[in-house]
C-alpha cells in the first residue's frame, strides 16, 4: 500500500464513527464518582476457559459462492473452508473504522497461531470483501502484502473478492452479513454501511462461532480453534473406533 | 475487549510499518468513539446491537391480545414519535399474529433489521421485518416449536441479540414449574442450542450462595468483561394463573425465583449463583467502562439490586434501595438505566407509580422523584438522551387489573431532569388493539441505501 493510502486510510479512521456500532456500550466514559465500584475496567472476569472444556455447537452450514483470489482465479469459497479451520471476515478496503480494526486483530491471531506448527497447517484465515468494484484482486494484492505475516510457520491468509455484484449477493444474504451504501459516499469511516461479523468454520463446513469485534480476541478465537481440533480429533477417535 | 487488546500489544508482534500505524490508529479510532454522542436510543438494548444515531421514529409495541377486543390477537402496534409528523402520537400500523399466546417480550437482532416478539402461553416466536419500511413491519416467520427444538423448554421470554444470533431466555419447562434455560437461534430463526439453569442437582460447576433454583427470565450480556447475568421469576403454572389466587395459595408463592446467575458468557458456563430473593426481573448493566455492574429490582421484596464487581474481582449481589414501602407490595416490574447510568427509572405495577433514582453512586440510590402514572404501569423505555420515556400499562393477562384500574395505554412523556411531562397517550383498549407490553424504538435512517 503507498504512503498516500495509508495517510488516506488514517484520515478517514480518525473522521469515522457515523456507522459505528459495536463499541456502543463504551460510549459514555467518564470519572468515577466517590462510592462507585472500583473493580478492574479491562480484562474477563474469567480466566479463557480450557480447550475442549466447553461446546461450540454448529450454527449452519457455511455457504459457498463464486469468489476470486488475488492472483483473479476463480473458485467456490465452500471449496476454500474444506479441510482446515477457517476464520472467515468480511470487509472492505476502503472502509476506515472497524476494518482495519478487524484487520490488525486477524494479523496478531495469525501471528499467535504461527507459534505452534502443527495448529497452523490446520487452519487458515480468509478476507472476504463485499467491495468487488474498488476491490480488483491487484487492490486486495496489495492490501493482503501490508497485513499478512512472512513467516513461514503463519498459517495461510487468503484474501477474496467477487467477480460482481450478482455472485457477491447471494454470498452476503448466506453470511447474514448486510451492506449498504451510505447517503453520503463520502461519509467518514468509508462508503459502506455494515456491521462486521467474523465467522469460525470447522474442517466439514459448519459455521461454530459468530464474533463481533468484541470478541476478535486472538487468545479466544484461538481457544476456539483449539476447541474445534479437539472434538476433530475425538470424533477421528470414536469413528477409527466403531466396529 | 478489542479495544483493551490493542492497547496492550507487546512491541515484538507488531511487524510492519502498516500494522504499527494502524495499532496506533486504531487505539485513536476506538478511543475518538467512546467519546462521541449518541443523539437516541433505547438505552437497555443489547450492546451487539445497531443503535439509531438521531431520535426514535417509531416505537413498537408488542401488545397482548384480548378477547372481543379488535381482532383479539396479540400484535405489534407502530405508533409514529416523529416530531413534524402529522401522525405523530398516532398509532400507524398494527400487525396480528393470527392468535393469542401471552405476548410479552421481544427484541431486534443484531443488525436490527428483525424485531422478534415470544408468546409465554403458546411458546411461539414471530419474526417481523422493520427494515424494508419501518413505518409498516411484516410478520416474516413464526417459529411454532421452540419447545420440541429446545428439549423442553416452555415459555419463551425475552429476544436478545448476540452476534448473528438471538438468545431467547425461558421462563419454564413442560412440567411447569420454574427450571428453565437460554435457547440460541440464527437470526433467520434456525435452532442452535439450548443452556439449561444450574440447579441444586446439577449445579454445573457453579459457586452457588445459597440454592441454585433453576429459573429464569432475563439475560444480559457485558461484553467487556466476558459475562452474562440471568434473573428468574416463576413458572408457567404461576404466570399463567390469576394473581389473585397465587398470592393466597402459600404453595404457590413457594416457587418463585431467588437466583441471578453470573455466567462465563463466551463459554456459556454458569460461575455463580447469588441468592437475590423475591423474584429479581429485568436486568440493566451500566453502560460506563469503568462501571461493571447491574442493577434489577425484585418483584415480591420490593428492593433494587446492585450485582458489581469489587476491586479484587470477585463480583457480588447486595440490596441497595427498597422501592416505595415494600409491605404495600408495589411490585417493582421494569427498570430504566439512563445512558450516563445516572439516573434509574422503576416502574411498579400494583401502585402505577415510577420512580425516579439518582444512582450516581450506585450503592446508595437515592429516590429524586416519583410520579403516578396510570392505574398500574409495567414497562419504561427511554431514549439515550434521556429526554424521552415511554410507559406501558399491561403485565400479564391473568395479573392485569380490572375496573378503572385497568386502563391499557402507552403513555409518552419528557424528562428534563426533574419532572415527567406528558407529551401523547394512547388508548389501546378504545383503539381496539388490547394489553400493551414490550417496547422497541425504530428508525427509517438506519436501512439508508
Amino acid at each position: 500500500m503507498s504512503s498516500l493510502a495509508i495517510i488516506r486510510l488514517i484520515l478517514a479512521a480518525l473522521l469515522c464513527g457515523a456507522s459505528f456500532t459495536a463499541p456502543a456500550h463504551d460510549r459514555h466514559e467518564r470519572a468515577p464518582d466517590v462510592g462507585q465500584p472500583t473493580g478492574p475496567s479491562t480484562g474477563y472476569a474469567f480466566a479463557l476457559p480450557k480447550p475442549g472444556s466447553y461446546r461450540l455447537p454448529a450454527i449452519r452450514p457455511a455457504a459457498g459462492g463464486s469468489v476470486l483470489d488475488e492472483t483473479g482465479r476463480e473458485h467456490d469459497l465452500t471449496d476454500l473452508l474444506q479441510g482446515r479451520i477457517t476464520v472467515l471476515a468480511f470487509m472492505y478496503t476502503r472502509c476506515g473504522d472497524v476494518c482495519p480494526t478487524a484487520a490488525l486483530q486477524l494479523s496478531l491471531l495469525q501471528d499467535l497461531a504461527a507459534k505452534d506448527a502443527r495448529l497452523a497447517q490446520r487452519m487458515h484465515l480468509v478476507s472476504m470483501s463485499f467491495d468487488p468494484d474498488l476491490d480488483t484482486p491487484s487492490v486486495l494484492a496489495e492490501y493482503a502484502a501490508a497485513w499478512r505475516s512472512d513467516e513461514t510457520g503463519a498459517p495461510e491468509w487468503l484474501f477474496l473478492t467477487a467477480p460482481d455484484h450478482s455472485a457477491l449477493a447471494p454470498v452476503l444474504a448466506a453470511y447474514g452479513q448486510v451492506v449498504s451504501a451510505k447517503p453520503n459516499p463520502d461519509a467518514a469511516g468509508g462508503p459502506l454501511y455494515h456491521i462486521f461479523r467474523a465467522f469460525l468454520i470447522d474442517a466439514s463446513g459448519q459455521i461454530r462461532n459468530i464474533y463481533s469485534l468484541d470478541f476478535l480476541d486472538p487468545d479466544l478465537v484461538l481457544t476456539d480453534i483449539k476447541t474445534l481440533l479437539l472434538d476433530q480429533e475425538q470424533d477421528q477417535h470414536t469413528a477409527g473406533s466403531a466396529p | 475487549m478489542t479495544r483493551i487488546l490493542v492497547l496492550s500489544l507487546p512491541l515484538s508482534v507488531r511487524r510492519n510499518r502498516m500494522r504499527r500505524v494502524l495499532l496506533s490508529t486504531a487505539a485513536l479510532v476506538w478511543a475518538w468513539l467512546a467519546g462521541q454522542p449518541v443523539q437516541a436510543d433505547e438505552t437497555c438494548q443489547s450492546p451487539y446491537m445497531a443503535k439509531i444515531a438521531g431520535e426514535e421514529e417509531f416505537v413498537y409495541v408488542w401488545t397482548l391480545g384480548v378477547e372481543g377486543v379488535g381482532d383479539g390477537q396479540d400484535k405489534v402496534v407502530t405508533v409514529d414519535v416523529r416530531k413534524d409528523s402529522p401522525t405523530f402520537g398516532k398509532v400507524i400500523d398494527s400487525d396480528s399474529v393470527g392468535g393469542r399466546g401471552e405476548a410479552h417480550h421481544g427484541g431486534l437482532t443484531d443488525d436490527r433489521r428483525y424485531f422478534w416478539v415470544a408468546g409465554l402461553a403458546d411458546s411461539k416466536i414471530h419474526i417481523f421485518d422493520v427494515a424494508t419500511d419501518p413505518a409498516n413491519p411484516k410478520l416474516v416467520k413464526t417459529i411454532d416449536d421452540f419447545v420440541e427444538k429446545s428439549g423442553g423448554v416452555v415459555g419463551a421470554h425475552g429476544a436478545y441479540a448476540l452476534p448473528g444470533r438471538m438468545l431467547i431466555p425461558g421462563l419454564s419447562n413442560k412440567n411447569h414449574d420454574g427450571r428453565t434455560g437460554l435457547v440460541e437461534y440464527t437470526n433467520d430463526g434456525q435452532y442452535i442450542t439450548t443452556h439449561w439453569l444450574p440447579t441444586a442437582e446439577n449445579t454445573q460447576g457453579a459457586v452457588v450462595e445459597r440454592v441454585a433454583d433453576g429459573y429464569g427470565y432475563d439475560a444480559r450480556v457485558l461484553p467487556r468483561k466476558n459475562v452474562m447475568l440471568t434473573s428468574s421469576f416463576t413458572g408457567f403454572s404461576n404466570y399463567m394463573r390469576p394473581l389473585g389466587e397465587v398470592v393466597k395459595d402459600e404453595e404457590a408463592m413457594k416457587h418463585f425465583g431467588q437466583t441471578m446467575v453470573l455466567w462465563d458468557f463466551h463459554a456459556r458456563t454458569p460461575k455463580k449463583v447469588f441468592n437475590v430473593p423475591g423474584a429479581p426481573l429485568e436486568i440493566r448493566w451500566a453502560w460506563g467502562p469503568h462501571n461493571n455492574y447491574a442493577f434489577t429490582s425484585t418483584a415480591l421484596t420490593s428492593k433494587l439490586w446492585l450485582v458489581y464487581e469489587d476491586a479484587d474481582g470477585d463480583w457480588k449481589a447486595e440490596a441497595v434501595a427498597d422501592v416505595g414501602d415494600p409491605a404495600k407490595l408495589p411490585v417493582p416490574v421494569d427498570i430504566s438505566l439512563s445512558a450516563d447510568d445516572r439516573t434509574l427509572f422503576v416502574d411498579s405495577f400494583m401502585d402505577g407509580m415510577t420512580r425516579v433514582f439518582d444512582v450516581s453512586d450506585p450503592h446508595k440510590p437515592k429516590q429524586i422523584y416519583e410520579r403516578k402514572i396510570g392505574g398500574g404501569v409495567n414497562m419504561v423505555s427511554q431514549s439515550w438522551d434521556g429526554k424521552r420515556l415511554y410507559y406501558t400499562s399491561s403485565l400479564l393477562s391473568n395479573w392485569d387489573k380490572t375496573g378503572a384500574d385497568g386502563e391499557q395505554f402507552l403513555k409518552a412523556y419528557t424528562w428534563d431532569g426533574k419532572e415527567l411531562a406528558p407529551r401523547f397517550e394512547v388508548d389501546f383498549m378504545h383503539e381496539g388493539l388490547g394489553r400493551p407490553h414490550m417496547m422497541t424504538f425504530g428508525s427509517s435512517k438506519l436501512y439508508a441505501s
